[in-house]
């Protein structure tokens, strides 16, 4: 072993010089404060090397939880970004009261093209319903044996907005209001295949939401059972740094950067496995859609995401850890 | 630092009264001796200092101010103040000599240069200053021990507890533990030493305290 050069006298004079100062209670200082955390964040990392195959284990597991909400979060964005161009034009159709007289309804035909929303009003008189069934064939029969026409009046209203996911809200507020004209009886807005696509979708994302919670709790109990394995490894060092008058927010320290760095590791990994993947799969996907929907690129985790999955990840790493190191440092007292 | 018993009693859970009605008072920079047979209360004694156990009964003042009136967060910054040579806490096999030493700096947030300076300054002190580098399991039990004595005194404690210090070591080594202490005494850190060699303790010509089961049975000089 390596001697230091002789620093007997300079070492003995320090002693001498600091002799009666002794320091009553040590002071905050911003500039120490930080240094620990440096030093914390850096050790607490080295740490992990020093035991690599259960820090990688951790480490993957924790990718791997968080990989599958990841994964399942830009399968629906691509969802929705393909179905959000799929549109129709949007007819409402009012039927109105049978015994409305014709001069009521073209009234009403007038008020509703006048409204901004609205780009055109058709208007079907009983005749022209009644021509169009007998056209459609197999009702010809039926119609003329009826002894007076059956059909109300009908108003075909086109809406400005084209009707697509982003807009189906808005035009069901329009078909509610003209619902709500005295002389409708019934008001049907046309989109019901949107309306079941819109429901797949909203399904899609709260199953990712509750698969993303089930998903974050996991990773929660394997942070938590790693730190807890590691305080109790560091059970020694733990006793004798509160002997030696360490505070408890020192002795955490350490394994809360523990769990930071798992939790940022393993963000850092599921966001490396979700760009891969899509990577891997973007050809033949930008393929397949390109069938129906010229255009298509394939997206994936773009910067922000990634460094809200870091972020996210290092929260639930630390708050892991938290829960942990309070639970069992408190069952590590000096006796 | 200034120790003052006031009538103190500890009742363990189990129901065993480690210490009843012990009273006594150890002035600033004076040295003094613990002893009695295993099981007298020595440990316990030295445990209610460090406010490791609490006392059931009486009352402990540390310059002055009552240990009971301090909070769990005044708990650590007490004990920086107060060097510990314990028989069950010793030192960390997997940090070097210096990491040891070290410790009870890094615990109190002292600047890197600082530590260095201070452990070199306190292994220098029980002549270990070649070891810095070594794993403890490297050095022989006497040399371990000072090791944990220069943890003890490295962040200028104003009292120094030891309790056992020379367990297992042979008389010529003891004998130079003990000299140590003297030393830090003869530089103003008060100095109480529990050990049940009663030869050892009378060579030393310090002041002797004595428990029996749990009781002060002498508090005089030279054992
Ligand atoms: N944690 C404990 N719980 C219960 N009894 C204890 C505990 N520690 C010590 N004792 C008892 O208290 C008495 C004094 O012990 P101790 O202070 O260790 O004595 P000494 O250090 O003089 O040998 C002994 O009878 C011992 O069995
Ligand atoms: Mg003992």
């Amino acid at each position: 072993m390596a001697q230091k050069p002789n620093q007997r006298g300079a070492t003995r004079e320090s002693i001498k010089a600091t002799k009666h100062n002794w320091p009553t209670r040590t002071s905050f200082s911003p500039s120490k404060y930080f240094r620990q955390h440096q030093t914390t964040l850096t050790e607490s990392f080295m740490r992990l090397v020093h035991y690599p195959l259960a820090s990688v284990m951790t480490v993957m597991v924790i990718a791997i939880a968080l990989s599958l909400p990841g994964g399942l979060y830009v399968l629906l964005k691509n969802v929705q970004s393909v179905t959000d161009q799929w549109e129709q034009q949007s007819v409402i159709t009012l039927y109105l009261f049978p015994n409305l007289e014709d001069t009521q309804a073209l009234a009403l035909s007038h008020r509703l093209s006048a409204q901004a929303d609205i780009a055109s009003v058709e208007y079907i008189s009983k005749e022209e319903g009644l021509r169009y069934f007998e056209r459609s064939s197999g009702y010809e029969q039926i119609m003329s044996a009826l002894p007076e026409n059956p059909l109300p009046i009908v108003l075909r209203v086109i809406p400005r907005q084209t009707v697509d996911i982003t807009t189906l809200s808005s035009l069901q507020a329009l078909r509610n209001q003209l619902a709500a004209q005295k002389e409708v009886e019934y008001a049907e807005l046309d989109a019901q295949w949107l309306q079941r696509l819109a429901n797949i979708l909203s399904f899609g994302q709260r199953f990712v939401y509750a698969l993303s919670v089930l998903l974050v709790v996991a990773v929660l109990l394997i942070v938590g059972n790693t730190i807890r394995m590691a305080v109790e490894s560091r059970r020694d060092e733990v006793l004798v740094m509160k002997l030696v008058g360490a505070t408890d927010a020192y002795i955490r320290r350490p394994f809360l950067y523990m769990g930071f760095w798992f939790g940022v590791l393993g963000g850092f990994f599921a966001s490396l496995c979700i760009l891969v993947l899509s990577w891997w799969v973007s050809a033949p996907a930008e393929r397949l859609i390109d069938l129906y929907q010229s255009g298509f690129q394939l997206q994936t985790f773009n910067a922000d995401e990634i460094i809200l999955c870091l972020t996210i990840s290092a929260f639930i790493g630390v708050f892991g850890a938290w829960i942990a190191v309070n639970r069992h440092i408190a069952t590590i007292e000096l006796q | 630092m200034e120790i003052e018993f006031q009538r103190v009693g500890k009742k363990y859970e189990s129901g065993q009264e480690a210490l009843s009605q012990v009273s006594f008072h150890l002035q600033q920079g004076e040295m003094a001796f613990l002893t009695g047979h295993s099981g007298a209360g020595k440990s316990t004694l030295m445990k209610l200092m460090m406010m490791i156990e609490r006392q059931t009964s009486g009352q402990i003042l540390v310059d002055g101010v009552d240990l009971r009136t301090l909070s769990r967060r005044a708990i650590p910054h007490h004990r920086r103040r107060v060097g510990v040579v314990f028989q069950n806490h010793q030192l960390l096999l997997d940090r070097s000599v210096f990491h040891n030493v070290a410790l009870p700096l890094l615990v109190s947030g002292a600047d890197p240069q600082q530590i260095a300076k201070r452990v070199r300054a306190a292994l220098d002190k029980v002549g270990l200053l070649d070891k810095e580098k070594y794993y403890p399991m490297a050095l022989s039990g006497g040399e371990q021990q000072r090791v944990g004595i220069a943890r003890a005194v490295v962040n200028k404690p104003q009292l120094l507890l030891a309790d056992e210090p020379t367990g297992n070591l042979d008389p010529k080594l003891s004998a130079e533990i003990m000299n140590l202490f003297q030393e830090f005494n003869r530089v103003g850190v008060t100095v109480l030493v529990a050990s049940h060699d009663l030869a050892l303790v009378a060579r030393m010509r310090h002041r002797v305290l004595t428990l029996n089961q749990g009781r002060m049975v002498n508090d005089g000089g030279f054992g």
